[in-house]
C-alpha cells in the first residue's frame, strides 16, 4: 500500500505532498519524503553504473526503513516525485508503471494555463486522479 | 496519444493575438507588446516542454536539449525538424528553418505611392509588422529551454524570407 506520494520542484520546493494513511503520521512521512531529496541529489550527481541505466527518470529504490521503501524519479524538467510504500516486495514494473502515470497527471495538472509555475499545485482533478492512481497500485494486470 | 489541431486556427490565433497587443493593448508601446507577447509563448513552451519530454531520459548537457529542442519538439510543433543548428561551443546556437510555418503566408503590403521613399518606408514597416509574429516563437524555445534548467536569451533573424533564424545565447 502507498502511504504517501509527493512532487517536489526543481529548488526543492514541495509542490503537492499527500499522505494515505488513516493514523496520524502525516508528519513522519513528511520528513521521509524530505529526507530522500538528499539520496536523489548523491543519485544524480554520482550515478551508479550498475543501477538503472544512465539518466533514466526512474530512480529505483532510494532506500528502505524499517517499515516504508522509498521510491524517486526525476523528470528532465527537475521535478522529483516521491513515493513512499509500505509493502516490502514490490515488483519494478508496478512502480515504474505507477510513477509513469503519476507523472502524466502531473504534466496534465500543470498544463492548466491557470497553473502558476513554481506554485503548489491545488488543482482537486489532480488530487483525485492521484488518489484512483495510489488505489490502483499493484493492481496493473487489472487496468 | 496524439490530439489533432487545426493549423490555420492556430495561424489565425497567432495573427490576432500579435495584432490585439500591437494595435489595441500597446498600441503607442511596441516594446511592451513585445514583452507581452514573448511571456505568452515562454508559458506555452514551459508547458509543452514538460509534456514532450515526459518519456525520454534526462538531458546531460546542453547540446543535447537543444538537439531535443530541433528534432522532437519542433517535429511536434510545426511538423518538420529544423534545418540547419550552428553552434560557437561557447553558448550560441543558431537554430535555421528554411520554411517556418508561421511566415509561410505573411505578405507585404503593397506600398501606397510610387516613390523609392515610399516603398522602402512600406518595407520597413512589413519586416518591423514580422519581426512582432516572432516574439512569440522566441518565447517558445525559450520558456521550453528554461524548463529544461537552461537559462537563455532567444532572437531571432528574418533577413532572407520564408526562412528564419533563432538565436540562442545560453547565459552563464
Amino acid at each position: 500500500m502507498i502511504v504517501c506520494v509527493a512532487v517536489v520542484g526543481h529548488q526543492n520546493n514541495p509542490l503537492y505532498i499527500q499522505s494515505f494513511t488513516e493514523a496520524d503520521d502525516a508528519l513522519k512521512l513528511h520528513h521521509i519524503v524530505h529526507c530522500s531529496l538528499d539520496v536523489v541529489d548523491e543519485r544524480v550527481n554520482n550515478p551508479r553504473k550498475s543501477g538503472p541505466t544512465l539518466n533514466e527518470t526512474f530512480l529505483g529504490l532510494l532506500y528502505p526503513t524499517e517499515n516504508y521503501k522509498v521510491y524517486g524519479y526525476l523528470t528532465n524538467t527537475k521535478v522529483k516525485f516521491i513515493m513512499v510504500t509500505t509493502d516490502l516486495d514490490v515488483r519494478d514494473a508496478d512502480v515504474r508503471n505507477f510513477f509513469r502515470r503519476f507523472h502524466a497527471a502531473y504534466v496534465d495538472a500543470v498544463s492548466n494555463p491557470f497553473h502558476v509555475p513554481g506554485k503548489k499545485i491545488t488543482s482537486k482533478t489532480f488530487a483525485e486522479s492521484v488518489s484512483t492512481i495510489v488505489k490502483s497500485f499493484g493492481f496493473s494486470s487489472a487496468i | 496519444m496524439g490530439r489533432e489541431v487545426s493549423e490555420s486556427c492556430v495561424d489565425s490565433l497567432l495573427t490576432e493575438m500579435v495584432s490585439t497587443y500591437c494595435n489595441r493593448f500597446y498600441a503607442n508601446k511596441p516594446e511592451l507588446a513585445a514583452r507581452r507577447i514573448e511571456a505568452i509563448g515562454y508559458q506555452v513552451g514551459h508547458q509543452l516542454s514538460e509534456r514532450y519530454t515526459m518519456e525520454r531520459p534526462r538531458f546531460t548537457d546542453h547540446l543535447e536539449a537543444i538537439k531535443f529542442i530541433c528534432k522532437d519538439f519542433w517535429s511536434e510543433l510545426f511538423k518538420k525538424q529544423i534545418d540547419n543548428l550552428k553552434t560557437n561551443h561557447r553558448g550560441t546556437f543558431v537554430l535555421q528553418d528554411n520554411r517556418f510555418r508561421w511566415l509561410t503566408r505573411m505578405s507585404v503590403d503593397p506600398p501606397q505611392g510610387e516613390s523609392q521613399d515610399n516603398s522602402a518606408d512600406g518595407e520597413n514597416k512589413a519586416a518591423q509588422a514580422t519581426s512582432m509574429h516572432l516574439y512569440f516563437p522566441c518565447g517558445i524555445i525559450r520558456g521550453a529551454l528554461s524548463n529544461l534548467g537552461i537559462p537563455c536569451a532567444v532572437s531571432a533573424d528574418i533577413s532572407n524570407l520564408p526562412a528564419c533564424s533563432f538565436v540562442v545565447r545560453i547565459k552563464v
